[in-house]
């Protein structure tokens, strides 16, 4: 079923073209146009059904994005838009994993064609659907694939999709670290997000590079095991008309202690001295600003690597909230269908934050509240603004 | 819980707005028609992860200004769900300030009340 599709083209008015043909197919279908390949590359291809990319992009060849995206969109469907209908270059988007190639349209009828062959991709089961049981293979759930990366010993980041929401899973070295969703984190998230949709979720799988923040302790044997352990379903009795009914208690023995955690808590032990540098001479010495309000910096590239910084205690969690944040703004800005974010301010108690994105980077400030205003928090922006020049 | 959206939507440069609860229920909206609802609770879930990300890292945050150019998303976490709004220009404190100040009143109406 074709519920929500992905156009990545550099021809905005094509692409306006295009999404107005296929919202008459669906008027209830989501379709996001991105015009940019190299941001196309932090968003998660697994929530969609269908991605159009142009053959040639601006900064990179459209082919070799979609290999890359491919890889981790198996199910999802790729139609390859060229400008050119040779034989060669259909063969060649063939070899790179498209599931059909069409010459890009320029009249009516042309357009109308296209779409009507999309159409056709999604009735006649030639390829796979976006969800596992649209193939008619008994899809592995989510509880499996959780085991068999902690088998392995892998670190990634599993973006789960089900039906009604969405959430993270963090494995770090073959553990799971942390899971959260909307409204909840720690191990009730995990223990939810396994039950989605009876598993048959969507996910996304992302290599992590740092240790993300850890909120479940125990193993992820533990985990799944309590799930599905008999043992830990008390069962409740009622009584109905007569008859005995055995109903399934809501909250297990082992999650009641952790009902009041409703998301993400926060870490209890202290940072160790010892992780704390001032600034860490690894880093460019570029990385000191000369803002002394900065509680702390650091600059970390589109790829999430630590590239800079001042005062950061344990870089490697820091780089990994900022590419996280810079992540979820550019699901927002597709969603949006605007350019990705210039700045970024998160208010809090205690913190205000600045995040400042460009081409090559993101830089990312912590101010302490009493000591920060907005103007300190402009005159941090101006000079970000004047490092990127 | 209409009509409050039906005023917030009157607010000047604002493009869209909803309020979604913490359990992902869209509770109201306003938008132009380029926003769709399912977009805006897309938008709406993902700023409550960021915010959940950050309390994680001890760096608890309640309301977040985002600038994509020249238009604005404004998210703020309430007690019981998280607004959103967009708006087609930019935002500094003092129409930050403006804003909620616009805001506050109407969604209190309704019994909402932000951070």
């Amino acid at each position: 079923m074709l519920r929500q599709a992905l156009i990545l083209s550099t021809q905005r008015e094509y692409a306006q073209t295009m999404r107005s043909s296929l919202l008459q197919v669906n008027e209830k279908m989501l379709v996001n146009i991105e015009t940019d390949a190299l941001r196309a590359m932090q968003l998660a291809p697994q929530q969609y059904d269908l991605i159009l990319l142009d053959a040639l992009l601006d900064v990179m060849d459209g082919l070799q994005l979609l290999q890359f995206i491919k890889n981790q969109s198996p199910t999802t469907k790729f139609v390859v838009v060229s400008d050119t209908s040779e034989e060669s270059a259909r063969a060649v988007a063939y070899q790179s994993g498209a599931d059909f190639f069409i010459e890009r349209p320029h009249s009516p009828e042309t357009l109308h064609l296209a779409v009507e062959a999309i159409k056709a991709l999604f009735k006649s089961g030639q390829v796979s659907g976006a969800l596992p049981q649209d193939i008619g293979e008994p899809p592995a759930s989510l509880a499996d694939i959780v085991q068999t990366h902690c088998l392995s010993g892998d670190s990634i980041l599993l973006m789960v999709r089900g039906s009604q929401q969405s959430g993270d899973i963090f494995i770090y070295r073959g553990d799971v670290y942390h899971a959260q969703y909307p409204g909840c984190g720690g191990e009730n998230a995990f223990r939810d997000m396994i039950r989605w949709d009876n598993g048959r979720v969507r996910i996304k799988t992302v290599k992590l590079q740092q240790a993300p923040p850890r909120t479940i302790e125990i193993s992820y044997r533990q985990l799944i095991g309590t799930m599905e352990r008999p043992e830990d379903v008390v069962p409740e009795v009622e009584q109905v008309s007569g008859d005995l009914f055995t109903v399934a208690s809501k909250v297990s023995p082992d999650t009641s202690a952790l009902a009041v955690m409703k998301e993400a808590p926060p870490r209890e032990e202290p940072l160790p001295a010892s992780r704390i540098f001032f600034p860490d001479p690894a880093f460019s010495p570029r990385g000191n600003t000369p803002l002394p309000q900065v509680n702390s910096h650091w600059r970390i590239s589109l790829s999430g690597d630590l590239m800079e910084g001042t005062q950061v205690a344990e870089p490697d969690r820091c780089a990994f909230i900022t590419a996280f944040i810079y992540r979820k703004m550019a699901d927002v800005a597709v969603a949006l269908e605007v350019e990705y974010f210039n700045t970024m301010t998160l208010l809090g108690p205690h913190l205000q934050q600045v995040l400042v994105a460009d081409n090559v980077g993101v830089r990312h400030a912590v101010f302490d509240v009493p000591w920060t205003n907005e103007a300190k928090r402009t005159q941090y922006v101006t000079w970000c603004c004047e490092q990127s020049l | 819980m209409n009509k409050v959206f039906e005023k917030i939507a009157l607010i000047p440069g604002l493009t869209a707005a909803a309020f979604v609860a913490d359990g992902g229920e869209l509770v109201g909206w306003c938008a132009n028609s380029v926003i769709s609802p399912a977009n805006l609770c897309f938008i709406a879930e993902t700023c409550r992860s960021v915010l959940s990300a950050n309390r994680a890292e001890q760096r608890e945050a309640h309301t977040g200004i985002v600038a994509f150019g020249s238009n604005t998303l404004i998210f703020r976490q309430g007690e019981t769900g998280l607004f959103v709004a967009y708006l087609d220009s930019p935002v500094d404190d003092a129409v930050l300030d403006w804003f909620f100040g616009q805001v506050n009143p109407l969604l209190q109406e309704e019994g909402i009340r932000l951070g």
